[in-house]
């Protein structure tokens, strides 16, 4: 039969074909690793390999149409729909996918970007990618913001030798650092480290009025038994006075860094939430993250904001996926479903 | 290269020591003595595990050290569900694994304790890296096998032939690689806000991935008419695998190549 013939060729075709599209995209994410992040994600959405996606997504269509196996085998048909429709999620969340979209519905979509929002104040502008400055139908209010650190933190320590001590930071701690190298103590720890003249004096004081600082405040035995009071600044790590032969470093570890907010619309408080790393906030069809803050004073925060489009389907293709390899190599040969295996 | 003189890294030592003694008595034809052994250098590695749970006080799959701690000790219970599920041979060969995968965390990287940024701190640290760990353990096997049968060489026990083998243990690793690569995209989608970054070490697990892709299509293509290069695919995947959990590592190796081209 001439029409069997064609389906047969077809097929051979297809798998060929799907077999060099397979081959293509190992040796592009090879390429794409070497590139590094940024320049594979331009290439990634670079036109030639917009039609690469649009080529395989159909072709795997085409293999659906095809093969009876894929329409029938249960695990194989979730398999390859699950891939197109990650692709298809993949499709519409993208760059050109929104710039089609926003064409044809005439709108102009945040795609993703990013806020900087300062504490206490609100926020609409979302910044993108090239610089431009878009506005959200509502506006975001920075609470409040808070870092959290590994207690205790780290003393570190290191002589000329390059011999190197970690010392946990408690205050009124004495350590001894050797014969030569004497002791040390932690006198006094500080969030807000500030000189203060007092007379001819100067002393360290804690000012909450001014940007935080971190320090602690040593006292250094010689082993002659002199002594010498030393500052040591989160900020300045490695720091050492000129006629001295050990370098300081203050280092505290983060252990979570939290952006309390509320989303205002119409000048009501709709919805509130802390955003953690790892815990971002959906409202409105967006996403917002939690990306950075202000290293220097922790006074503003940094949210990534991202539209939530084609991410759903990006899921629902996960779920699929999943469900269609761990039925097709795991679930079916216990099930006693043994239909088509070799 | 360093010796560890800690209770971690004695622990590590001897599971080694148990894992190769293992090995000799396998060669010697003392098959039960080689299991018990086996099993012996199983225990102390789940005690050098525990150890180091509680000494950093979370699951102890952050850094290099960790996961290849725990990846040398999933060598015996995989070898064992491979020889009683799948009927793969090659024991003897899983504790030679176990030892040789066990050297990095034992003299190679370093175990300084670290605290868990916040990035990591979410319920899918534990599952994304355990699922790969497990389907990389079986890769591995996969990928000796696959050699053996690029060697030339057939069983002796009453298994399945190495083509079989192989590509038995890529399907059994195979959903695990698929759920690993989900579970990071999921993750870097409520870390990062994107679920897919085109960073370097996402594209390596693509390419891994896909490599048993090209392997699964090309077996159903050719079937057993070019059994060598069935195999060959096998191999590759897991020299991607390795690529993959290293890159970090290799590509400061790269780091002059990129000076140059800059
Ligand atoms: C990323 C894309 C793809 C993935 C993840 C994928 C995955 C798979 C998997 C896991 C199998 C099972 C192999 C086995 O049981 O040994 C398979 C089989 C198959 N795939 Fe794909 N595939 C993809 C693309 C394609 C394309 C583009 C075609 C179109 C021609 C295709 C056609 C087939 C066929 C005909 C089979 C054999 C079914 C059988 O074993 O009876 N696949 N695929």
């Amino acid at each position: 039969m001439p029409e069997a013939g064609l389906k047969n060729r077809l097929r051979r075709v297809a798998l060929w074909a799907g077999l060099l599209l397979i081959l293509l995209l190992i040796s592009l994410s090879i390429y794409g690793a070497f590139i590094g992040a940024e320049s594979a994600k331009g290439f990634f959405n670079s036109i030639p390999l917009a039609v690469y996606w649009l080529v395989f997504a159909i072709l795997l269509i085409l293999g659906i149409a095809l093969f009876r196996q894929l329409l029938c085998l249960r695990g194989l048909f979730l398999i390859h729909l699950g891939c197109i429709i990650i692709l298809a999620g993949g499709i519409i969340g993208s760059q050109a996918g929104f710039r089609i979209q926003d064409k044809l519905s005439g709108t102009d979509t945040i795609r993703t970007g990013q806020m900087i929002i300062n504490e206490g104040t609100t926020e609409r502008a979302v910044e993108l990618e090239d610089g431009v400055i878009k506005m959200l139908p509502f506006a975001i209010k920075l609470v409040d913001f808070k870092i959290e650190y590994y207690q205790p933190g780290q003393l570190i320590i290191s002589t000329l030798n390059g011999e190197e001590f970690k010392i946990p930071v408690q205050e009124g701690q004495k350590y001894v650092l050797g014969d030569d190298l004497g002791s040390v103590e932690i006198v006094r720890r500080f969030e807000y480290f500030k000189l203060k003249r007092e007379g001819d004096k100067r002393i360290a004081i804690e000012d909450v009025n001014g940007g935080p600082n971190p320090a602690l405040e040593l006292l250094l035995k010689n082993s002659d038994g002199s002594e010498k009071t030393r500052y040591v600044f989160e900020r300045s790590p490695g720091h050492s006075m000129p006629d001295d032969n050990l370098q300081f470093s203050y280092h505290r570890s983060v252990k979570d860094f939290l952006s309390d907010v509320e989303v205002v619309k119409d000048n009501k408080v709709v919805t509130r939430k802390s955003i953690e790393v790892n815990k971002p906030l959906h409202y409105g069809g967006y996403l917002f993250y939690q990306q950075g803050y202000d290293r220097d004073a922790g006074r503003y925060t940094m949210l990534g904001v991202t539209n939530n489009k084609g991410l759903g389907i990006v899921f629902l293709g996960y779920i699929l996926l999943c469900a269609g390899v761990f039925w097709h190599f795991w679930l079916r040969h216990l099930f006693g479903d043994r239909e088509m295996e070799d | 290269m360093a010796i560890k003189y800690t209770i971690q890294g004695l622990l590590i030592y001897a599971a080694m020591a148990w894992y190769l003694l293992a090995f000799v008595v396998m060669l010697s034809r003392q098959r039960k003595m080689g299991h018990t052994l086996f099993l012996v250098g199983f225990v102390v590695g789940c005690t050098a595990i525990v150890y180091r749970w509680l000494h950093v006080g979370h699951i102890p799959l952050q850094n290099l050290f960790e996961v290849f701690l725990c990846l040398g000790v999933l060598a015996y219970p995989i070898s064992i569900f491979c020889n009683r599920v799948l009927r793969v041979g090659g024991v003897a060969a899983d504790m030679l694994i176990g030892v040789i995968v066990l050297f990095p965390a034992g003299f190679v990287f370093s175990a300084e304790p670290q605290q868990l940024p916040p990035a990591l701190q979410t319920w899918l640290f534990g599952p994304h890296v355990f699922v790969y760990m497990l389907s990389y353990v079986l890769m591995t096997k996969a990928a000796v096998q696959a050699s053996l049968q690029l060697a030339g060489r057939q069983t002796t026990e009453n298994l399945l032939l190495p083509e079989e083998a192989t590509y038995r243990m890529v399907c059994a690793g195979f959903p695990l690689l698929t759920l690993g690569l989900v579970l990071g995209s999921i993750w870097g989608q409520n870390a990062w806000g994107d679920w897919w970054g085109w960073d370097p070490k996402e594209l390596w697990s693509l390419a891994s991935w896909l490599v048993y892709v090209g392997y699964f299509h090309f077996r159903y293509m050719f079937g057993k008419r070019f059994p060598r290069i069935n195999s060959l695919w096998a191999v590759v995947g897991l020299i991607a695998i390795i690529i993959t959990l290293l890159w970090v590592n290799l590509s400061r190796l790269f780091s002059g190549l990129h000076n140059y081209a800059m």
